[in-house]
C-alpha cells in the first residue's frame, strides 16, 4: 500500500519534471525566451550552468569524440568522402556543361566532405551509448530528479517558473506576447515622430519669439524647454513623458500637453466611435445584399454609390453638406457644439462615408468568396435552408477578415479625422495637431501624433484578440506553437 | 416562337453574351441621368439658363434613342441569341452624341457597329474620344479675349493628332484578330505612337499590344500585357476611368502650349468673383483669377503628386517586402517589425508629422505621402513574394542552379505583381485626395500654385455667396478619384479572371 502510494507520486514529480523540462528547452530554443530565461533566473542559471559544464567534463565528451574521429581517420574516411564528393562535383559539372576552375573544385569537395564527416560522427557517438545531446536543457532535466536542487531552483529562480508559467498557456502567452508588440511598437513610434521632429530645420524658438528676438532670447527659451541638451537625453525625457503621462508643457500656451490630450481627445474619439459603429450597421447588410445578388441592379447601384463615397474627399463633401444643410436650408448648424447632437450629425456622416464604402465593398467581396467555396455547396446539398446557410456558414465566416479591415479602416479613421475636424471646427486632438504644427510646436505634436498612435495600437490588439477568439483556425494554431 | 420556353437564367446568359447589352444599358443610365442633372440645374438656381436646357434637351433626345438601341439589343438577344446589322446600324447615328459630350453614348455606339472587335479597334477609338475632349477643353479658350502664344501651334498638334487617330481608326477596323498583316500593323503602329507624345495613353497602348502581337508573330494568344488590355476593353467602366485619366494627361502636357498660364496665377482686381460665363466659364475667384485655367492647370500637379507618390513606396516597399518574403527568417522579422512601426501611424498623421519637421511644399508633401504607404506595398509584396517561392518552377529554377537575384527578378517578380499594380491603381486615387486635404489644410502644395486643393480652400471662404468656387474644384477631384478607382476595379478583374466570373 504504501509503496504503491510512493511510486504514484513518484510517478507525478516525473510528469511534473518531465513537462518543465520539456517547456524550458522549448523556451531556450527561442532568442528571446532564452535571454528572458536567463534575466529572470540569473543566480539559478548561472549555477545551473556550471553544473552543466561540470557535466561535460565528467562525461569526458570531448575525449570520446576526439577517440571516434581518430579511428575515422585511421581507417581513411575523410579522404574516401573527399574522392567521393570530387566526383560528385565532376559529375554535376558536366551535366551543366560548365567549368570551374581546379582549387575551386576542391574547396567545394573539402566542404562537402567536411559536412558529412560531421554527421558520421555524431551517429557514431550517439552510437557508443552517449546520450543524443548533452545541452543545458538535459542537464536542467536531470537536476530536477534531485529534491534539493528542486528547492534550490525555486528559491533562487522562482520568476523563471512564472515565467514557464506564462509559457505553458498558449492563450495567455498570445495575449501577453501580443501586448508586448504593441508596446514595442508603441516605443518605435515615439522614436520615429521624435527623431523626425529632431532631425527638423525648423527653428520653434524663432517663430515663437518673433523675428526681433535676440540670440540670448532664443538660448533662454531653448534651454526653458531642454532643447540644447543632446539627442538621446531629449530622447529619453520624451519616452520616459509618454509613458508616464507628462509631456511637460507646450510651446504655446505653455499649458500641459496630457491636460490637453485629455481635454481634445475624447472630442474625436467620440465622434469616430460613433461614425464607426453607424458605417458598420449600414455597411454589412448592403454588403451581405450585393454579395447574394451579383450583378443586379442592386448590387450595381450600392457598389456605385460605394465608390463615390470612396472617391469624394471629406472636406469637400463637408462644404456641400453645410452648404446644403446650413447655408441653404438652416436645418443643422454648421459648426459643431459639445452637448448639441445635431451639430454632431453632419461630422458623424461625414467621417463616416469613406469608411462605410470601404467596408461594404469588402463584405461584398469577402461574402463573394467565400459563397463559391466548396463547404457551402455541401450545406445547401445536405439540404439546410438556403438563410441558414447564408447566415451560419457565409456571414460568419465572411466576417472575419472585415473584422480586422474595420480594426485598421478605425485607426485611418482616427487619423484622418483633422480635415474633418477643421471643416467643422471641432476641437479635436487633430485640428489640434495641425494648429500646433506651423511652430513646430513639438511636444504637442509627440504627444497627439503617438497618443493617437497608441489609441490605433490598442484597438488592433483588441481586434487581434477577438479575432483568435472567433477563428477557430487561428485558436488551434496559437495551441500549437 | 421559341422565347417562351426560354428560362429566366437563358435569358441571363444570352444578355450577358454581349458586351454590348451592358454598355447599353450603361449609357443609357448614365445619359439620363446627365439630361436631368443638366435640365435640373437650368431650370432651378439663379434663374432660367437657356444654353444648359438646350444641352438637357439634347441629352434627352440621345437618351431615348440609346434607350431604344437597349430595347432592340434585348429583343435580338433574347429571340436569337446576337444582335442583328440593323440594330447595329443605329450606332451610327449615336455617335452624334458625342458632339454633345455624351462620352458613355459615344463609346457604346463606336462599340455597337463593329461585330467583331479588334482590341485595337477599341483602343483606337477611345484613343481618338480623348484627343477630341482633349480639343474641346482647350477650344474653351477661344472665348477669351486672347489666347496663350502657343496656342494656334497646339491646337495644330492635336488637331493632328486627332487626324492620325481617325486614320488608324479606320484602319483598326479592318484588323482581324485570326491573321496578321504587318503592313496594316505596322501603319498604325506609327500613326498612334506619333499621336502618343501627346500624352494619350490609348494610342500608346494601341501600339504597344499591335507591337507585341507582331513580335511573337500570332504563335501564341497574346502577351499578358495584352491580354489584359483585351479583357479590360470590354469594361466599359474602366475604359472611361483611364479616359478621363488620359484626358488629364494630355491636358497637363499641351496646356503648355495651349493655356495661358498667367490667368491662373496673376491678380486680377477688374474681374473678381465672376460667375461663370463664355469668357470665364467657370467664374474667377477671390484674386480675379480664372477657375477654369486653374483647374485645368491644377491637373498638373494633382497627377504629379498622386503618380510621384505612389511609385516611389511602390518601389522601396515592394524592394523590401520581396527580400523579406524571399529571404525569410531573421531579415523578414527586422523587416517587418520595423515597418510595423511605420504602419501603426496613420498616413495623414504621419505626413503632418513630417511636413511639420520640414515645411510644407511639394516635395515635402511627396515624401511624407510616400513614407507613409510603404508598409502597405512591402506587405502586399511579401505575401505574394510568399506565395509565389512555393510554386514548382521556382524550386526547378534552384534546382538549375538560377542565382537568387535570378529567382527573384525573372521569376518570382514578374509573377508576383499583378496585385501590386492594381493595389497601386487604387492608391493614387487615395494619394490625390490626400494632396489635396494636405493642401486644404495649408500643409500641402505651396499656396500660389494652382492646385484643386488650393483653390478649394480659397473657395471655401466664399461658400455663402459664391458656392461655384469650391464646387467645381471638388467635383474635378471626385472624378479623377472615380476614375483611377474604376480603373483598379477594372484592372484587378482583369488580371483575376477568378473574381470576374463569379
Amino acid at each position: 500500500m504504501k509503496g504503491q502510494i510512493a511510486t504514484e507520486t513518484t510517478r507525478n514529480s516525473t510528469n511534473i519534471t518531465n513537462m518543465l523540462a520539456i517547456s524550458f528547452r522549448k523556451m531556450l530554443q527561442q532568442p528571446v525566451y532564452r535571454l528572458l530565461l536567463w534575466i529572470a533566473g540569473a543566480p539559478f542559471m548561472i549555477i545551473l550552468w556550471i553544473a552543466h559544464r561540470i557535466r561535460l567534463v565528467k562525461e569526458n565528451r570531448h575525449g570520446v569524440s576526439s577517440l571516434i574521429l581518430q579511428e575515422l581517420q585511421d581507417q581513411g574516411v575523410p579522404e574516401q568522402l573527399e574522392q567521393k564528393a570530387r566526383e560528385q562535383l565532376a559529375r554535376k559539372h558536366a551535366f551543366f556543361q560548365t567549368t570551374i576552375p581546379q582549387e575551386e573544385l576542391e574547396k567545394e569537395a573539402r566542404s562537402l566532405a567536411q559536412i558529412r564527416l560531421k554527421e558520421i560522427l555524431a551517429e557514431r557517438t550517439h552510437e557508443d551509448g552517449l546520450a543524443p545531446s548533452a545541452d543545458l536543457a538535459s542537464t536542467y532535466h536531470r537536476l530536477l530528479g534531485r529534491p534539493e536542487w528542486i528547492v534550490l531552483s525555486v528559491l533562487l529562480g522562482w520568476p523563471l517558473y512564472v515565467l514557464m508559467a506564462l509559457f505553458a498557456n498558449p492563450y495567455l502567452r498570445y495575449v501577453l506576447e501580443r501586448l508586448v508588440m504593441a508596446l514595442g511598437v508603441i516605443i518605435g513610434v515615439a522614436f520615429l515622430v521624435f527623431t523626425i521632429l529632431y532631425i527638423s530645420p525648423m527653428n520653434p524658438a524663432a517663430s515663437m519669439l518673433g523675428e526681433t528676438a535676440t540670440a540670448e532670447q532664443i538660448a533662454a527659451f531653448n534651454q526653458l524647454h531642454g532643447l540644447d541638451q543632446p539627442y538621446f537625453i531629449q530622447l529619453w525625457h520624451s519616452l520616459k513623458g509618454i509613458l508616464t503621462f507628462d509631456l511637460g508643457r507646450s510651446f504655446v500656451g505653455n499649458e500641459s500637453v496630457t491636460t490637453a490630450m485629455a481635454n481634445k481627445f475624447p472630442v474625436t474619439l467620440t465622434l469616430t466611435v460613433i461614425s464607426t459603429l453607424l458605417a458598420i450597421i449600414i455597411a454589412l447588410p448592403i454588403g451581405i445584399i450585393s454579395a447574394t445578388r451579383p450583378n443586379s441592379v442592386f448590387d450595381y447601384t450600392f457598389m456605385f454609390i460605394a465608390l463615390l463615397g470612396l472617391s469624394i474627399p471629406n472636406f469637400w463633401q463637408g462644404l456641400i453638406f453645410i452648404l446644403n444643410f446650413s447655408i441653404k436650408l438652416s436645418w443643422l448648424p454648421a459648426t459643431y457644439s459639445p452637448g448639441n447632437w445635431l451639430s454632431a450629425l453632419m461630422p458623424i456622416v461625414v467621417l463616416g462615408t469613406g469608411f462605410t464604402a470601404s467596408v461594404a465593398r469588402m463584405t461584398r467581396s469577402s461574402m463573394l468568396e467565400i459563397i463559391h467555396e466548396d463547404y457551402i455547396m455541401t450545406a445547401r446539398a445536405k439540404g439546410l435552408p438556403r438563410n441558414r446557410v447564408l447566415w451560419r456558414h457565409a456571414v460568419t465566416n465572411a466576417l472575419i477578415p472585415i473584422v480586422t479591415v474595420i480594426g485598421l479602416l478605425f485607426g485611418g479613421l482616427l487619423g484622418g479625422a483633422a480635415v474633418t475636424e477643421k471643416v467643422f471646427n471641432i476641437s479635436g486632438i487633430g485640428s489640434y495637431i495641425v494648429d500646433r504644427q506651423f511652430i513646430p510646436d513639438i511636444p504637442s505634436i509627440m504627444g497627439g501624433v503617438v497618443y493617437t498612435a497608441i489609441a490605433i495600437s490598442i484597438v488592433n490588439v483588441i481586434v487581434d484578440l477577438l479575432y483568435a477568439f472567433i477563428d477557430p483556425r487561428i485558436r488551434s494554431k496559437i495551441k500549437q506553437n | 416562337m421559341a422565347v417562351h420556353s426560354l428560362r429566366k437564367s437563358d435569358i441571363q446568359f444570352r444578355l450577358k453574351s454581349h458586351s454590348e447589352y451592358m454598355q447599353a444599358s450603361f449609357a443609357a443610365l448614365a445619359s439620363a441621368g446627365l439630361a436631368v442633372i443638366l435640365l435640373a440645374s437650368a431650370y432651378s438656381g439663379d434663374g432660367f439658363n437657356q444654353l444648359l436646357a438646350y444641352a438637357g434637351y439634347a441629352y434627352c433626345g440621345f437618351t431615348l434613342l440609346q434607350a431604344f438601341i437597349w430595347y432592340r439589343i434585348r429583343q435580338d438577344l433574347i429571340r436569337s441569341g446576337s444582335i442583328s446589322p440593323y440594330v447595329r446600324l443605329l450606332g451610327y447615328p449615336m455617335m452624334l452624341s458625342f458632339a454633345t459630350g455624351n462620352v458613355f453614348a459615344a463609346a457604346a455606339a463606336f462599340h455597337l457597329v463593329k461585330q467583331k472587335k479588334h482590341t485595337a479597334y477599341t483602343l483606337s477609338v477611345y484613343a481618338l474620344l480623348a484627343t477630341l475632349l482633349v480639343i474641346a477643353v482647350t477650344a474653351l479658350n477661344m472665348l477669351k479675349p486672347y489666347v496663350a502664344n502657343g496656342f494656334i501651334f497646339g491646337a495644330l498638334l492635336l488637331l493632328l493628332a486627332a487626324g492620325l487617330q481617325l486614320i488608324s481608326l479606320l484602319l483598326a477596323s479592318r484588323l482581324d484578330e485570326g491573321r496578321l498583316n504587318p503592313y496594316l500593323m505596322w501603319t498604325i503602329i506609327v500613326l498612334q505612337c506619333i499621336a502618343a507624345v501627346s500624352g494619350n495613353l490609348f494610342s500608346l497602348f494601341a501600339g504597344i499590344l499591335l507591337l507585341a502581337k507582331l513580335r511573337n508573330k500570332g504563335y501564341s494568344a497574346g502577351s499578358r500585357f495584352g491580354e489584359v488590355l483585351e479583357r479590360i476593353s470590354h469594361n466599359m467602366a474602366a475604359m472611361l476611368g483611364l479616359l478621363f485619366v488620359s484626358v488629364l494627361l494630355s491636358l497637363s502636357i499641351t496646356s503648355v502650349l495651349t493655356f495661358d498660364y498667367s490667368l491662373a496665377i496673376d491678380n486680377n482686381y477688374s474681374a473678381i468673383l465672376q460667375s461663370p460665363s463664355a469668357q470665364y466659364p467657370l467664374g474667377t475667384d477671390n484674386f480675379g483669377r480664372d477657375l477654369y485655367t486653374r483647374i485645368v492647370l491644377g491637373a498638373r500637379i494633382s497627377l504629379f503628386v498622386g503618380f510621384l507618390s505612389t511609385a516611389i513606396p511602390l518601389v522601396i516597399g515592394g524592394m523590401l517586402g520581396a527580400l523579406s518574403g524571399y529571404y525569410g527568417k531573421r531579415l523578414d522579422n527586422w523587416i517587418m517589425r520595423s515597418l510595423d512601426i511605420l504602419y501603426a501611424i496613420p498616413g495623414i498623421l504621419l505626413a503632418i508629422a513630417i511636413i511639420a519637421a520640414f515645411g510644407a511644399g511639394t516635395m515635402n508633401l511627396i515624401l511624407a505621402l510616400s513614407v507613409g504607404s510603404i508598409p502597405s506595398y512591402a506587405r502586399t509584396m511579401r505575401a505574394n513574394v510568399l506565395q509565389v517561392s512555393t510554386l514548382e518552377y521556382v524550386q526547378a529554377a534552384r534546382a538549375f542552379g538560377s542565382s537568387d537575384w535570378v529567382i527573384l527578378t525573372k521569376h518570382i517578380l514578374p509573377n508576383a505583381a499583378a496585385p501590386m499594380i492594381v493595389q497601386c491603381t487604387l492608391t493614387i486615387g487615395t494619394a490625390v485626395i490626400s494632396t489635396s486635404s494636405l493642401s486644404f489644410l495649408g500643409l500641402g502644395v505651396e499656396p500660389h500654385i494652382p492646385e484643386w486643393g488650393n483653390i478649394l480652400k480659397l473657395g471655401s471662404a466664399y461658400l455663402e455667396t459664391h458656392s461655384f468656387t469650391a464646387i467645381y474644384p471638388g467635383l474635378a477631384i471626385i472624378l479623377l478619384v472615380l476614375s483611377f478607382n474604376f480603373l483598379g476595379d477594372g484592372l484587378r478583374d482583369a488580371l483575376d479572371p477568378k473574381i470576374s466570373r463569379n
